[in-house]
């Protein structure tokens, strides 16, 4: 006690206002703002990737909703030899639209106003456009019309952005008539060969059946065993093994469980390869762990006063648990399980594996049936030598994200409006 | 389709029973009015009806799934058409799945002229085994219903047993997810068994050369050697991407924690992590169509030779973005379980705040931050659309980054998506390099969980 305090009054103080301890300081509140702009730096830059890959496919993708046309004048009753409006309404229409021969008389005009090698300008399918025109509106066969079909994929690319150098001579030659409009096609029809006629509908209702799958199997497992877990779970060995079981599932790469679909659901079951049952399966097995670390904390969460109350006046165990527990829990659980999900929707890996990357140009219409998913359909694209089908990727992109997006603002929704906080 | 109807329909019928169980159930409460007489309310009778009606029912076609393939099989071979199938068992078992794929719809015509023959016979036999079950499965559940109907008495303990089975239901539900752990493994264990029966795993753990493609017969099989593949993950996953995410996320993590207004924190820290939320093909199809021509470019331009368009490092930076939300998560929780005691004290001795956060947070919080690295890494080398995507097929042993070096991940992809024969050891190669990502994703988690759990305590 005595010696510190003949050491404090020998020794000299600070000079904190000395050019040294001034120049020090300075140096330190240097040291101090650089740190911090490096911390405000590494959050800019973050933020910038995502903002430049959102641009990115923004900037991209929205080409791909829009198509350049050509006109196309066609002398209906002239080509046809005057067929009448009639025989195209009604349950008859397709079939006699088919015996009519639209692609020649499409490929007719076509020649007579772009010359010999006019249909080149065309996309192939493009004649197609015009049936879907004659059956919404059969009137149009009786009169001479103009109607704009899309044009070949490189000019089209050439047209909208900057395509190879015949295209592009093209597309000068052709300027005064080329034109874009909106492109039906990619919301209606499914995967094709013709980047100008490829379209999402297909990969977009298979992973809505998908989906469906995951959800009618993982929601229940998941909700179930959140509940035994919390409320029933006797502590010992057993309950460990299914805790650590689940935290591990839920770190397993996806990938490994295409491996565990592959081999189990393919091969020993014998379940259709590619088929959305198999791909539900599988992302369920992936989501629920997810939807039970969620349901856990939902469940957790609940007050003991609730349950305690409910036992005082009679309930049984499992009254006070499905009663009182389970919907005050939903919220948090169903939070949980929109967000597995949205991850479910933007998972491909798992899917390449049981074999869901089929060339698929009918959309599926049951749960066994060859599907795509739309993850797997902007990987398949991506792989696609024509120019064509980078915007369509991109727009293909752009969909997905506007799911995964209100999927989440969704979940963010249940959190604020119905989360009680005890 | 006659399935789903068949599943519907017994549906049904337990909706009914459930109704006629609460019916009968209801009067219970009128004709007993002594207190105590019911035991249970008349909703869980109606219950217990309702599953003596549709639990053997589902249960019977179940086993009824299982079964009659075999016993359609039979009922085939016994038609006069099966005379001329021929004696070799493995010629005939082709024939007859053939025959029965083309009688239940799944294939159209028949390669094979004997299994056309066979086609009639199946047929016969499938819808008669088919009208069959459903006729059983449906009287079974009437008799389930009207069984469990009669014995419904005001002194049945009819809540226990449906609370029973409601426990066996939940007990169910949580095993699952240990049986798919046990399926990953036991799958991934038994393929790679195979694997290892045909190629030497010391060959297929140590040795430099992979070239599937090369291997032409069963043994003597060569070019299974994954070192490359395993530095391929290394190298994009561990020391790419964390050179891009740890810098970023730890720096993101401290400003949102030390020094962001609560307005900017609570605009920017969603934003962060909607980079976890993007799905990987599109970060994949980035790294590809953007990252990967650009860094080409500017190596190129630099004058580095052997610039590839597939490069190690598009995968690698476009995954550690993908990973800066994990490690910012990470190292925002440990950091925040620093006691604020440690914190203030660090302050009140003049220390500046990076000094603080330099000398005290971070020291304190470093095995929080190491676990969350660690997770983080785990997560890079099980990434499989980025490196499928942007990081290229070619097996090299590479440190350039600019090269293509392939992983782990996107070769279980390339194998398993070619042709398909299941026995050869390309295909089983494929699980192979699962069984050894899971093991190291595993323990890569177990140990930072561990690291975690253990830095914790010490605080608590």
């Amino acid at each position: 006690m005595n010696s510190t305090a003949t050491f404090a009054e020998e020794r000299n103080p600070t000079d904190w206002q000395g050019d040294v301890m001034q120049k020090r300081i300075r140096k330190r509140y240097a040291a101090e703002r650089r740190f911090k702009a490096l911390g405000l730096g590494a959050i800019i830059l973050s933020a910038g990737f995502l903002a430049f890959l959102l641009i990115v496919m923004v900037g991209n993708g929205l080409r791909g909703f829009t198509q350049t046309e050509l006109p196309v004048e066609i002398d209906f009753p002239a080509m046809t030899g005057g067929a009448a409006a009639s025989q195209f309404e009604g349950a008859n229409g397709q079939a006699n639209l088919r015996t009519l021969g639209v692609q020649d008389i499409v490929n007719a005009s076509v020649q007579i106003q772009y010359g010999e090698k006019g249909t080149e300008l065309f996309s192939a399918g493009g004649w197609q456009a015009v049936s879907a025109a004659i059956l919404t509106d059969p009137k149009i066969v009786e009169t001479k019309t103009t109607l704009y079909l899309p044009v070949e994929a490189e000019i089209d690319v050439a047209y909208k952005s900057d395509g190879s150098a015949s295209a592009e001579q093209k597309v000068t030659e052709l300027d005064d008539k080329l034109s874009t409009g909106f492109n039906k096609n990619f919301l209606f029809n499914s995967d094709a060969t013709d980047p100008m006629q490829v379209g999402i509908w297909g990969a977009l209702k298979g992973s809505l059946i998908t989906m469906f799958i995951t959800l009618i199997i993982a929601f229940p497992i998941g909700v179930l065993s959140a509940l035994y877990l919390e409320e029933y779970a006797p502590k010992n060995r057993f309950t460990d093994l299914i805790e650590v079981s689940i935290n591990n599932l839920a770190a397993v790469p996806s990938i490994i469980f295409g491996l565990l679909g592959l081999a189990v659901f393919l091969n020993l079951f014998g379940l259709p390869r590619s088929a959305a049952l198999v791909g539900g399966l599988t992302l369920a097995l992936m989501t629920m762990p997810v939807i039970v670390i969620s349901g856990r904390n939902a469940v957790k969460a609940v007050p003991p006063s609730i349950r305690e109350a409910a036992l005082g006046i009679g309930a049984s165990q499992m009254q006070v648990v499905f009663h009182h527990v389970l919907p005050l829990a939903l919220p948090g659980i169903l939070t949980g399980t929109i967000i597995g999900m949205a991850r479910a929707l933007g998972e491909t890996a798992p899917l390449l594996m049981i074999g869901m990357r089929a060339f698929i140009a009918t959309p599926p219409s049951g749960i066994v049936e060859p599907a795509t998913v739309l993850p797997v359909q902007i990987f398949l694209w991506s792989d696609e030598v024509n120019r064509g089908f980078v915007e369509k990727t991109s727009a293909a992109i752009i969909v997905l994200l506007l799911f995964l997006l209100t999927m989440n603002a969704l979940a963010i929704y249940l959190r604020n409006r119905f989360e009680t906080r005890w | 389709m006659t399935g789903s109807i068949l599943f519907l329909l017994i549906i049904v019928l337990g909706g009914i029973s459930w109704f006629f169980g609460r019916v009968k159930a209801s009067r219970f409460s009128i004709t007993h009015t002594k207190r105590g007489a019911v035991h249970s309310l008349p909703n869980y009778h109606g219950w217990y009806v309702a599953l003596w009606a549709v639990g053997p029912a589902l249960l019977f076609l179940v086993v009824w799934n299982f079964a009659s393939p075999a016993l359609i099989t039979d009922a085939a071979l016994a038609s006069p058409a099966a005379e001329q199938l021929p004696q070799d068992a493995f010629a005939k078992g082709s024939i007859l799945a053939e025959a029965r794929s083309i009688a239940s719809g799944q294939q159209v015509r028949a390669f094979n002229p004997l299994s056309q023959s066979m086609v009639e016979p199946y047929k016969t036999a499938i819808s008669y085994y088919q009208t069959l079950g459903a006729i059983a499965a449906i009287l079974l559940a009437f008799a389930g219903g009207v069984y469990s109907w009669l014995r419904l008495k005001p002194e049945l303990r009819a809540r226990t047993k449906i609370e029973r089975i409601t426990m066996m239901a939940l007990l169910l539900a949580s095993l699952i997810a240990t049986i798919t752990t046990v399926g990953i493994f036991a799958s991934l264990i038994f393929e790679s068994a195979r694997f290892f029966s045909m190629v030497s795993p010391i060959d297929f753990l140590f040795g430099t050369e992979w070239n599937p493609k090369a291997v032409a017969g069963p043994r003597g099989e060569t070019g299974f050697g994954a070192i490359p593949l395993f530095w391929g993950t290394v190298f994009i996953g561990a020391i790419i991407a964390m050179i891009v995410a740890i810098p970023l996320g730890l720096m993101s993590a401290i400003y949102l924690t030390q020094y962001a207004a609560p307005r900017f924190r609570a605009w920017m820290k969603p934003i962060l992590e909607v980079l976890a939320g993007v799905p990987t093909v599109v970060y994949g199809y980035f790294a590809a169509l953007t990252v990967a021509p650009a860094l080409r470019d500017f190596a190129v331009s630099i004058g580095i030779s052997g610039a590839s368009s597939e490069s190690a490092l598009a995968a690698g930076v476009v995954m550690g973005i993908m990973i800066i939300p994990f490690v910012s998560s990470m190292a925002d929780d440990s950091i925040a379980a620093v006691p604020s005691a440690m914190r203030d004290g660090s302050l009140a001795m003049g220390a500046t705040k990076s000094e603080t956060i330099k000398k005290v947070l971070i020291p304190a919080a470093l095995p929080g931050v190491v676990g969350g690295v660690l997770l983080a890494v785990s997560r890079a080398i099980g990434e499989t659309m980025i490196v499928v995507m942007a990081a290229g097929l070619a097996a090299n042993m590479t440190a350039n980054p600019f090269s293509s070096v392939t992983t782990v991940t996107t070769q279980i992809v390339q194998l398993l998506t070619g042709d398909q024969e299941f026995d050869s050891p390309k295909t089983l190669a494929a699980f192979a390099l699962g069984l050894v990502l899971f093991i190291v994703t595993l323990l890569l988690n177990l140990i930072a969980l561990r690291v975690v759990k253990k830095y914790r305590e010490a605080y608590e």
